[in-house]
């Protein structure tokens, strides 16, 4: 087995029908995760009883273990509920008529949504409270105060960590060929068995990643730019 | 699925998952080991700015940092050995661990040194000036000074490193090692149980990851100790940190901006 | 002795030492004043080689150094010659009191721990600090930190302590006890560069004052001829900026 350069190219071709799949996991996930996130974190930083357990309990667990395991946890225990609820209420509902991606989505959902609640938090953490009086009394209303004052600078001091957390799921969504969908990992792996080139494959999958990678970054930081000007030249 | 849920597999599981324990914490400890060392001869270059090796270790750094971890096990475990052939060493017959463990101790290295790098940017730079007006070398001033305040400083974000290193681990299984996970999946195809072996994989990574944190937690009180601002603040930190379990939060002085960890 | 001889500094395009000639004799102490900007700072930490200078010769004792031929071994040799006394106390964060004191005697001077230990308690206890040996800088006050800054510079032995704006950081209330190490150490005979604002203290304590603007020398003198009779427009008019009440009485 010879290095073949010429096949990274054509790798690469083969590899590009995949990128909407990862593309849609990875926005999938992020978005719910921001959900179930912002929830998590809002039971938890205003203390409502039970709610605020659970959540916690949720992050914990989903921080103490492996993305791969939520996600045959899920793969498992679904199809399961999903079959006892059908039986149950007489539904119809089959288990087996449920789309592979469809156990991607719930379970990375539910992974970033405990490190998404992280992100919500800290960044409405990082709000003085001295903001929020001065935007009352300039006047402004609290809805007001909200929109204009605090929420720009929330996400301001979000956006490092949202940033990572979007590259983070991008790269968890390499998971998803354990429950056979077939994104650029996965489709990767079946361009270089039909060849018997891996390592070409792999390369230009892992190209791939990291172009995708640099260009969230990218726009992260124009995003950032618009929106922190603010803070440009502080000493912090 | 006709084989019912059963709670009782659980405990039947734990401890046949354990016997595997060791590999999974020795892929976290080689990993780290390769890491420490790659990450600071990767930050040297960009703290001291020299010309060529600086760009490498940027295009390094921004490579095992913008790609998924499992791309490059399998870029690693098919691609190290032709690299090495055309050097005439040949690999090919190292057991597959050897390939897991180079490619998370690379992995943890890009981050890793983006820690030190954040983490001595971090530490004043009255702290230098001062050593120099000691009459320290270069040399002193970073050993004596710089450095103990910047690995202070770095030691919670550090943690979250080998937290996420631990959970990596479970991605072995792709290449075939019999770590936990890869225990586990064989456990579960073997009973049909896999709910069951999931669930015991599960509490088992949550207590290590635990345990884990609680031993960083103690090596960052002893570092920091000179951050502490009173004697009657340690003692009630201390207290919190017996009684109660605190989510790691990210330490101050470096930003999760600064120092990025892509978890999965 | 001290001689500083036609030290420029520029920052950019914009010159901030302009060619400075500085005589200080041993055991002198000497006030340097000025607006800020006018480079006092700067020039101090010239002498320290903090910071560069574009060109000058710096001489302490019998070591010179050529600003525009200066290799590492002339810097680090000039420097064991100095010790600095910074606005921010700039105390290494993660050592005590104590290990702050021994760490210059410890690993520049090689003296042994034991001694370097009994030397630090002794200076310590000198700045009224015996008490706090053991204290990490976060739990001690202003004062207190600049007072082992102090010691830590003491500990060196060096020929001249320079002192930058030591008093600038503090809150009002603890000025006074820093004041009052600096002017016990000053009856020593170490002799001391004092870059500050503190009028009263510079006339008391300094043998001579040196008043500077925009990067030059303007005027130099014993504190009573400066403070009493300056003989130059620039130095009349700093002063009496610093005394407005007097020429606002009605």
């Amino acid at each position: 087995m010879k290095l073949d350069p010429s096949f990274i190219w054509t790798a690469f071709v083969g590899l590009l029908p995949a990128i909407p799949t990862t593309l849609i996991l990875t926005l999938v996930s992020v978005t719910c995760g921001f959900v179930i996130g912002t929830g998590t974190a809002l039971a938890r930083m205003y203390r409502i009883p039970v709610l605020a357990q659970i959540a916690s309990g949720y992050v914990t667990f989903i921080r103490g273990t492996p993305m791969l395991v939520h996600l045959l946890l899920i793969y498992f225990s679904l199809p399961l509920l999903i079959d006892a609820l059908s039986a149950q209420f007489d539904l119809g509902w089959n288990s087996a008529k449920v789309p592979m991606i469809a156990f991607a989505f719930v379970s990375f959902s539910i992974t970033a949504g405990a490190y998404m609640s992280e992100v919500v938090r800290s960044g409405l953490m990082a709000i003085d409270r001295g903001q929020m009086e001065a935007a009352l009394s300039v006047g402004m209303t609290v809805p007001q105060a909200i929109r204009r004052i605090v929420f720009p600078q929330a996400v301001a001091a979000a956006l490092p960590n949202l940033t990572n957390s979007v590259i983070g799921m991008l790269h968890g969504s390499t998971l998803a060929f354990t429950v056979s969908v077939v994104d650029l990992n996965a489709k990767a792996q079946i361009v270089a068995s039909t060849n018997w080139k891996y390592f070409e494959a792999y390369l230009a999958a892992a190209i791939i990643f990291w172009g995708l990678t640099i260009a969230i970054e990218r726009i992260a930081a124009a995003i950032e730019r618009r929106i922190s000007l603010y803070s440009r030249g502080g000493v912090a | 699925m006709e084989y019912g849920f059963d709670i009782t597999y659980i405990f039947d599981f734990i401890p046949k998952l354990l016997q595997v324990l060791h590999l999974t914490l020795a892929i976290v400890a080689g990993a780290i080991g390769i890491g420490l060392i790659v990450g600071l001869l990767a930050a040297l270059p960009r703290l001291y700015k020299v010309p060529v090796l600086q760009r490498l270790s940027q295009v390094y750094t921004s490579f095992f940092r913008g790609t998924p971890i499992l791309i490059q096990l399998f870029l690693f475990y098919y691609g190290l050995p032709e690299l090495l052939k055309l050097v005439y060493i040949d690999v090919t017959k190292l057991p597959v661990l050897f390939f897991v463990i180079v490619t998370f101790g690379l992995n943890a290295g890009a981050t890793i040194s983006e820690i030190i790098r954040a983490a001595v940017t971090a530490v004043d730079r009255g702290q230098v000036e001062a050593a120099y007006s000691v009459g320290m070398s270069g040399y002193q001033a970073f050993a004596r000074i710089v450095l103990p305040q910047a690995i202070a400083i770095a030691v919670p974000v550090f943690a979250n490193l080998v937290i996420a290193m631990l959970k990596e681990t479970s991605l072995a299984f792709a290449l075939g090692v019999m770590e936990l996970t890869g225990k586990a999946q064989t456990l579960g195809t073997l009973t049909r149980h896999f709910m069951e072996t999931y669930i015991a994989l599960a509490i088992i990574y949550l207590a290590v990851s635990f345990t884990l944190e609680r031993i960083l937690l103690l090596f960052e009180r002893k570092l920091q100790r000179h951050m502490r601002r009173d004697a009657a603040d340690a003692e009630r930190r201390w207290r919190l940190w017996r009684g109660r379990k605190p989510m790691r939060e990210r330490s101050p002085e470096v930003s999760g901006k600064e120092v990025p960890r892509y978890e999965a | 002795m001290i001689r500083l001889s036609g030290i420029r500094k520029s920052f950019g395009r914009q010159e901030v030492l302009k060619g400075i000639d500085l005589h200080v004799g041993k055991g002198e102490v000497v006030a340097i004043l000025g607006p800020s900007g006018s480079g006092k700072t700067t020039l101090l930490r010239c002498i320290n080689y903090l910071e560069k200078p574009g060109e000058g010769e710096i001489r302490i004792g019998d070591q010179a150094l050529d600003a525009r031929r200066a290799g590492k071994k002339d810097v680090h040799a000039l420097r064991r010659r100095s010790a600095m006394v910074f606005q921010q106390y700039n105390l290494f964060s993660h050592k005590t009191a104590l290990e702050n004191v021994m760490e210059g005697l410890v690993v520049v001077k090689k003296m042994s721990k034991d001694e370097a230990r009994k030397r630090g308690i002794a200076l310590l206890e000198k700045v009224g600090l015996g008490a706090k040996l053991d204290a990490y800088p976060s739990r001690l006050s202003g004062g207190q930190q600049q007072r082992v800054g102090i010691a830590r510079a003491l500990a060196l032995e060096p020929e001249v302590i320079l002192f930058d704006e030591p008093t600038s950081a503090l809150d009002p209330e603890l000025v006074g006890e820093v004041l009052a190490v600096i002017r016990r150490i000053a009856k020593e005979g170490i002799t001391m560069i004092i870059v500050t604002h503190e009028m009263g203290f510079a006339q008391d304590v300094a043998n001579r004052v040196v008043f500077m603007d925009e990067g030059v020398i303007v005027e130099e003198g014993p504190p009573a001829q400066l403070f009493g009779n300056p003989k130059e427009e620039r130095t009349r008019q700093f002063l009496k900026r610093l005394t407005p009440e007097a020429s606002y009485t009605i």
